[in-house]
């Protein structure tokens, strides 16, 4: 308890309420200074596109290994579970590899088409996205999985035996049933991509991203004040975020989330 | 909590699951692709990679080359040896602590240990930049000192301990075994030591495990805590991906994902395919 006492909660009240902390002023700044604005919006457009996307994407797999059988399953979801435990900045880097100035892609286009095609593409907001995209899909279908795996999978089946076809089935009888997990995996990966750090620190050339801005501030010019103000920012939408979706589904205790951490 | 019933998985058939099983596979490649060609980066020798710029260094003759390891070795070592003491002291601290915590909070609630447990969950839900900069403001003096990054780690990996744990004990009839062992004879410490721990042990090594893998790959909370001269190897990490070569950082990502995977395959033969609670927070 004192544990916690000294290194979760009076950091944050520090944080917050300290003659070092932010002022009003700072705060202000995050929605009148432009750039700051730029960098909070490009977060939150970035995050939610992404997680919107990796939710409808990864249904797919997620539905795949919640209802099929075949060989070679948990080699697959191995793969799948892999980029869970990498930090943001091996998957820009991996991003590079891809599609850097030199990465895969451009250099197998420019043997077998002539052009490097999308090179340098990984450090335009294209190769932000998907990357931050890689980032989502592992926690995406793993949350999903967990979801689908756990309906009651005679439904369906009722429904095609009154002769609902696949996609009445799932439009209907599916979503209605997962709207709770869904919705609580929309907030896990829109939670984890708002405050992920490392990808845009590898990335992030042209424009800038919250977390960047905020080790920016640190790192670079020592501003702690506006640091806080947006670190506070940051973690009041992420606390938001979560707790939208806690109340959405209530209390499920089952181990099977996926939290970001 | 009624599970709800369930038919057998069906088995895949591929004209009907064609393009689903395309869809899975296809991600999957877009995911094990960039890892492959780290391989590639690490172990061929960059003239055979065609990566001209990396020829001074590598050895003239052959296309395998064992010449990053030893390079990122040299310049990292130290870095690869602090992430693995703060990886294991971040195991050791967090069942010291959990332990009695969640025996506590699941077995002898008290008023208030709702509210205790959801602050002591709070860091799941808080970006690790977040945590980072907080205690950056509040103990700005020990920045670098060790133990504050040992407690920043603490900070991030107790949840998922104390999750594991909570979530185990709460799904075994703790309270009848200690009748039976109590009709037996047998006093609270001992139904502790012989009754609930044993059966704890599954759940305290997919926790332990947990919190390695997850201590091991942190990076935001231990980068901006630390000095540059004392890093751990995920900073390592970065210090390669901006200054050095492809061979370079391939190298040292390997030499991570060496560390991680003998223990991402023991939480998957463990937690088997129900837990995958292990995302590291960007």
């Amino acid at each position: 308890m004192g544990f916690l006492g000294a290194f979760l909660l009076a950091p944050f009240i520090t944080m917050v309420f300290s003659p070092s902390s932010p002022s009003y002023s700072h705060y202000l700044a995050l929605w009148t200074d432009p750039y700051y604005r730029e960098a909070i919006m490009h977060s939150l457009l970035l995050s939610f596109s992404v997680a919107v996307f990796s939710l409808c994407l990864c249904m797919v797999p997620a539905w795949l290994f919640a209802t099929r059988d075949f060989p070679g399953k948990s080699v697959l979801r191995s793969i799948y579970a892999l980029p869970l435990s990498f930090s943001g900045i091996l998957v820009g880097f991996l991003m590079i590899l891809l599609f850097g100035r030199i990465g895969l892609i451009p250099r197998l286009s420019e043997r077998f088409l002539g052009y490097p095609l999308l090179s340098g593409l990984a450090y335009h907001g294209a190769g932000l996205w998907l990357a931050y995209l890689y980032f989502e899909i592992p926690r995406a279908t793993l949350s999903l999985e967990s979801a689908l795996s756990g309906f009651d999978t005679r439904l369906p089946l009722a429904a095609k035996s009154l002769g609902a076809k696949g996609w009445q089935v799932f439009f209907w009888v599916i979503l209605p049933n997962i709207k709770a997990p869904l919705v609580s995996t929309l907030a896990i990966t829109f939670s984890a991509s708002l405050g992920s750090f490392g990808v845009a620190l590898i990335l992030s050339r042209r424009f800038t991203l919250l977390p960047v801005e905020i080790y920016r501030q640190i790192a670079g010019f020592q501003h702690l004040e506006s640091a806080a103000a947006m670190t506070v920012f940051l973690v009041m939408m992420a606390l938001t975020i979560n707790l939208t979706a806690r109340l959405g589904w209530s209390r499920r205790e089952s181990s099977g989330e996926v939290l970001h951490g | 909590m009624v599970e709800a019933p369930k038919l057998e998985n069906q088995t895949l058939s591929l004209g009907k699951d064609g393009i689903p099983l395309l869809i899975t596979v296809a991600l999957a490649a877009f995911l094990l692709l960039p890892v492959a060609l780290v391989f590639l980066g690490a172990f061929l020798s960059p003239e055979f990679l065609g990566i001209a710029s990396e020829t001074w260094a590598a050895e003239k003759s052959g296309w395998l080359t064992f010449h990053w390891f030893g390079y990122v070795w040299n310049l990292y070592g130290e870095a690869f040896f602090f992430s693995l003491r703060l990886a294991a002291l971040s195991v050791m601290f967090c069942l010291i602590l959990a332990l009695p915590a969640a025996y506590l909070l699941a077995l002898r609630p008290f008023k208030g240990s709702r509210l205790l447990e959801e602050i002591a969950l709070l860091p799941l839900a808080i970006p690790g930049i977040g945590l980072a900069v907080a205690l950056i403001q509040t103990w700005t003096l020990f920045r670098g000192e060790s133990w504050l990054i040992l407690a920043g780690h603490l900070l991030y990996t107790l949840p998922f301990m104390l999750r594991v744990l909570l979530h185990a004990l709460r799904s075994m009839p703790v309270k009848e075994w200690g009748w039976a062992a109590r009709s037996l004879g047998a006093d609270s410490r001992q139904r502790f030591l012989w009754v609930t721990l044993p059966n704890l042990r599954p759940a305290l090594m997919l926790g332990s495990l947990l919190v390695f893998a997850i201590s091991w790959g942190e990076f935001n909370i231990s980068f901006l805590l630390n000095t540059p001269l004392r890093q751990t190897f995920p900073a390592a990490l970065y210090a390669t991906y901006t200054s050095n070569s492809f061979s370079v950082s391939s190298a040292a990502t390997v030499i991570f994902l060496a560390g991680i995977a003998p223990v991402l395959a023991l939480i998957q033969w463990f937690g088997g395919k129900h837990f995958t609670g292990i995302g590291q927070g960007a």
